[in-house]
């Protein structure tokens, strides 16, 4: 499949990047590390007219230490981000999230910026333009309903990065820059909950910074996968603890990660938690497991990663 | 002569390593002629619709475009392996069948024009209901997707021996169970390409393809053109498993637009094409029953099997037979029934695989097991009981000739200690075996056999002319192989041309494995011929008899005084002296029964020979998430003697994870009619790093007519090693799989039902 036509721009700093997004009035995809993007733009489910390359701004592709916080650069490569000795000894939820996302060879490719705003995904989504022009255009499409709930108006296309649920654990923020300027919110607070167009960012705004408090944790992140080598997750599940509080976040089950802080990790707190986590999953049936399956095994994963932080000692 | 062989028997680096691990090895994708344009399809967007009119001639204006076509163009002509299968126009002009059906096609100047001018092509159609499910199909009122062909029911394979119902009632143990598997995708590597070169009137292809005259004989048919002007060209394969046995669509698409343009079109299909609109696999529902004796002899076995056809017949009367047979050459079955059902349906279409038949052949040997256990018997014993042994007839009356199914049992159980691990109950931890065999080659009339011309240069090498083509598994280098061994010559001097229709002889292809036996053969006699034209020359040079003269590294020589030798390029030169080179021919025809067919008259001698083989795979459940692994898998094959048995060893491997690992993995989805995962990342092939360890036997035996006593090497593991998981689950849980693959939420499901949750 070939790529549509599009303007190919390759900036060294944030703000000729905006400046860029403000002069072709927002026909632009910004681009990192493109294993997202670029099967987007072949499927014609992107149509810039304009792709900026963000690879070339080195001031994001730095990890460092200050005032108590790692701070990674959004084109810090999930392979780096993996082996950076910090990350090991302190985030261990992280360490396995990264591991666990697609294989080595794309780890090296992917940013983590990118990894953390990557499209939601549907089975009846991620299809060529001829495919979906045969099905019709779903909800997500700009079409009336949803394709795999029928008659649905919404999107339940899932959000599958294996590293933001694990640092919503860590109480990870993003730093983002703007046509606005620059602003630093909770990372959980990037996304709306629309699979449609599933984050709260301002046009043409860049995420260029993740920021976790740096203390030790511990933890571990599940992943369901039918393909152990390279697989989106069907259902991921990450659990830290710090300061002996508990953070768990559920992604992979519809267009937003959703976050649990545990009263404490004895079985009681933990049950209860796993429970709301079951309640709260809206699984369709739009990948290649089915959807009850998928809900049942939310609060497995969650109490499977507790148990595993607590007798593990990671 | 079987001790004292030099080249055969080793294990050789394949002839055509080197090209393909470096990159150099052409595709067809590569290929780039003088002016040559880019063709594009436009397909149908519903599963079952009349054709009203397609419209051309806004896409003709479009600047770039050189050609359009549609159905219209072409002659009317359909395809069909048989004469009473021929349903396929592959450019229809009455009605689309399945979503993804080649309806119009240009060719470009380059790949954007050609699909830009795809939109404006306009088809007016008249949407039909239409029918996914087979067992729907089948409905008296269902929609009627050939007329032909009532309740849409396009084969029915009737096999009816011996007396089963009589079997059955007196049987002491009977049990029937109904499995599905939904159908694979072949994925090959490479997607399906094809680059046409009309000129002068003749027509030059190149494509990947397992029957290069099969397909020049359909297309010579299809496109009205005389055989000789239609010459399928050699090209690398990047696979077949089964999937580019018959003529395709593109073939017919990527002619008609060479023709029409007068220029060479390429057409290569995206992933998503390869998957919705070139064969697939079918999905199968297949009910089982078993009538055993108190001692697990069976008495009687009861077949129900419908496959889903998708919209063509395509290989229909062998697919909906294969799956039966490969059982039947393994087993005895005094009395037995196989009703096979092949079913049209508005899905794509769909043909043979190398692991034809998961739900079939995992099914029966799942029951065995479960069968077995209850007469106090373990699964090695029970195939041992009922496994066939040389000289035996098949049910449908084949001879079997060579037979070493007990010695892989009793290799597999062996070598993983099955008979102890198996008896033993570890929780969510499993063993199980999976037997087959193979027939090496199948009735195909006049095709049936292989002929190689072959010629030795003044300088001593050799050139050798075979049919034969080579889909990846290593065929090319098995003649050159044989040959080296028979001349005397070392590989590297031997030059094969193979898979040309033009210079080459009628092959039986290589998708009914006859390959090495046939193929392999014709290779040998050919080599024989021209070693006794050089050994009659060196025996006279030398003054010796010819009973004593060897061939070996380039020399003709003296055996019984080995420095007593003179150069075979010295007897090539002196044959051209004589006026008479050294050229000969050979062929092989194998012992097959040619009255046979597949549905009017299913017994007779099926082939020359058979191999065999016993997978034993080891599975580990998770209890929480259903997840299934196979961490150990070890495969035995009677392939007799191999010809090359590190390659033999890299098709058993290759098995292994195409149908061993598959079965937890593999399944093509479906919404209806629109196929939801034809791209690598949704459809789970598995990668390397997802292989189990692996141990592969090859259970060394020599075949009575086998080149050098080889037969077929590595499809009996395509065809048992899904067998083999199937009963490591039910080793591990009791249970009988409903449905394969074996996703974690089916088998959750499973263990389930063993806990009487609802």
């Amino acid at each position: 499949m070939i790529l549509p036509r599009f303007e190919y721009k390759k900036v060294q700093s944030i703000a000729s990047a905006i400046a860029l997004y403000k002069k072709h009035k927002g026909k632009v995809r910004y681009l990192a590390g493109g294993t997202d993007l670029v099967p987007l733009l072949k499927l014609r489910l992107a149509t810039p007219a304009v792709v900026i390359d963000l690879k070339g701004i080195e001031e994001l592709k730095t990890i460092s230490r200050h005032g108590g916080w790692l701070a990674i650069g959004a084109n810090v490569t999930l392979f780096d981000l993996k082996n950076d000795p910090a990350v090991k000894e302190y985030f261990p939820a992280l360490y396995e999230s990264l591991d666990a996302t697609s294989c080595e060879t794309l780890q090296m490719r992917g940013t983590i910026g990118g990894n953390i705003l990557q499209d939601v995904r549907c089975l009846q989504y991620n299809k060529s333009m001829e495919w979906r022009t045969a099905r019709g255009f779903c909800f997500k499409m700009g079409g009336k309903t949803c394709n795999v709930v029928p008659n649905a108006k919404t999107c339940f296309a899932n959000y599958c990065s294996d590293n933001a649920p694990a640092l919503i654990t860590l109480s990870a923020k993003a730093r983002l820059s703007g046509p606005g300027g620059e602003r630093t919110i909770k990372l959980e607070k990037i996304f709306n909950g629309a699979g449609r167009r599933p984050f709260a960012l301002e046009a043409g705004e860049i995420l260029t910074r993740i920021l976790i408090p740096l203390k030790k944790t511990k933890g571990a992140y599940e992943k369901l996968r039918v393909r152990d080598s390279m697989d989106y997750p069907l259902v991921g599940v990450a659990v830290s603890v710090a300061d002996g509080k508990v953070r768990a976040c559920v992604g992979g089950i519809g267009p937003e990660p959703r976050v649990y802080d545990l009263k404490s990790a004895n079985d009681g707190a933990v049950n209860e938690a796993a429970d709301k986590a079951y309640t709260d999953a809206r699984p369709a049936s739009n990948t290649v497991l089915s959807a009850a399956y998928r809900k049942k095994m939310v609060p497995v994963l969650l109490k499977r990663a507790v148990k595993k932080v607590m007798q593990g000692g990671k | 002569m079987k001790n004292d062989l030099n080249i055969v028997g080793k294990r050789v680096a394949r002839s055509d390593s080197l090209a393909k691990v470096t990159g150099e090895a052409r595709y067809t994708s590569d290929i780039k002629l003088p002016n040559m344009l880019v063709g594009k399809v436009l397909r149908s967007p519903y599963p079952h619709a009349r054709i009203i009119r397609i419209d051309l001639s806004q896409a003709l204006k479009v600047p770039g475009v050189k050609a359009a076509i549609s159905g219209f163009d072409a002659y009317g002509i359909k395809w069909g392996v048989f004469r009473y299968t021929q349903d396929h126009a592959m450019l229809p002009t009455d009605k689309v069948r399945y979503i993804g059906e080649d309806v119009a096609a240009v060719a470009a100047v380059d790949e954007e024009t050609a699909l830009a001018a795809l939109s404006y092509i306009k088809v007016d159609y008249e949407p039909l209901p239409a029918v996914f499910d087979p067992i729907e199909s089948m409905k008296d009122g269902a929609p009627q997707i050939h007329k032909e062909y009532k309740n849409n029911i396009n084969i029915h394979i009737h096999i009816d021996v011996g007396e089963v119902d009589k079997a059955m009632e007196n049987a002491f143990l009977v049990r029937e169970d109904t499995f599905k598997a939904a159908g694979e995708a072949y994925a090959m590597m490479e997607p399906y390409a094809v680059v046409a070169s009309y000129k002068n009137g003749f027509l030059d292809l190149w494509m990947p393809n397992a029957g290069p005259h099969v397909r020049a004989k359909a297309l010579s048919n299809l496109l009205k053109m005389p055989l000789n002007k239609v010459r399928v060209r050699h090209i690398n394969s990047g696979g077949a498993f089964g999937g580019r046995s018959e003529v395709a669509p593109a073939d017919l698409v990527a002619s008609l637009l060479s023709i029409k343009a007068d220029r060479p079109v390429k057409l290569t299909h995206s992933r998503e094409e390869n998957a919705t609109s070139s064969r697939q696999i079918h999905d199968i529902i297949a009910t089982v029953k078993t009538g055993m004796k108190k001692d697990g002899t069976i008495v009687a076995k009861d077949y129900k099997v419908i496959y889903n056809g998708g919209a063509y017949s395509s290989t229909g009367p062998i697919a909906t037979s294969i799956p039966f047979y490969v059982y039947e050459e393994c087993y005895r079955f005094p009395n037995v029934r196989y009703n096979g059902y092949r079913v049209f349906t508005n899905k794509g279409i769909r043909g043979m695989y190398g692991c034809h038949g998961r739900a079939f052949l995992a099914g029966n040997e799942a029951q065995m097991d479960l069968m077995a256990k209850e007469l106090g018997m373990d699964p090695a014993e029970i195939r041992l009981k009922n496994g066939l042994k040389p000289g035996e007839m098949t049910a449908t009356k084949s001879k079997i000739t060579s037979c070493g199914l007990k010695e892989t049992i009793e290799a597999a159980s062996e070598k993983t200690d099955f008979k102890k691990r198996w008896a033993r109950t570890t929780r969510f931890k499993g063993i199980g075996m999976g037997c087959v065999a193979i027939m090496c080659g199948f009735p195909m009339g006049f095709r049936s056999g292989s002929s190689c011309y072959v010629k030795i240069n003044d300088d001593g090498q050799v050139t050798l002319v075979s049919g034969l083509v080579d889909n990846g598994q290593g065929n090319e280098s098995m003649l050159i192989q044989v040959a080296s061994e028979v001349l005397g010559v070392p590989m590297e001097d031997i030059n094969l041309i193979c898979a040309d229709t033009e210079v080459t002889n009628l092959d039986p292809g290589s998708y009914s494995q006859a390959a090495a036996f046939v193929g392999a053969n014709a290779v040998k006699a050919a080599c024989e011929n021209a070693r006794k034209r050089i050994v009659a020359i060196a025996a006279e040079k030398l003054g010796v008899k010819e009973a004593d003269i060897g061939l070996k590294d380039r020399m003709a020589y003296f055996v019984k005084e080995p420095d007593k030798k003179m150069p075979i390029s010295w007897v090539v030169r002196e044959a051209f002296f004589r006026g008479e080179p050294i050229v000969a021919t050979g062929s092989f025809f194998p012992n097959i029964d040619f009255e046979r067919e597949w549905v009017s008259r299913p017994w007779g001698q099926m082939a020359g020979t058979f191999s065999f083989g016993t997978s034993v795979a080891e599975v580990v459940i998770d209890p929480e998430t259903g997840k299934v692994t196979v961490p150990r898998f070890t495969a035995a094959h009677d392939c007799g003697h191999p010809i090359n048995p590190m390659a033999v060893e890299g098709q058993m491997e290759g098995s292994i994870l195409q149908a061993g690992v598959a079965t937890v993995t593999e399944g093509n989805l479906w919404d209806e009619g629109y196929l939801l995962n034809p791209d690598l990342l949704e459809y789970k092939v598995p990668l390397a790093c997802d292989m189990p360890d692996m141990e592969t036997i090859i259970v060394s035996s020599h075949d009575p007519a086998g080149p050098f006593g080889a037969k077929e090497g590595g499809l009996t593991v395509r065809m048992n090693a899904y067998s083999a998981v199937a009963c490591a689950v039910t080793n591990a849980t009791g249970e009988l799989f409903e449905e394969l693959p074996l996703t974690p939420d089916r088998m959750l499901r499973l263990l389930e039902r063993k806990k009487g949750v609802k």
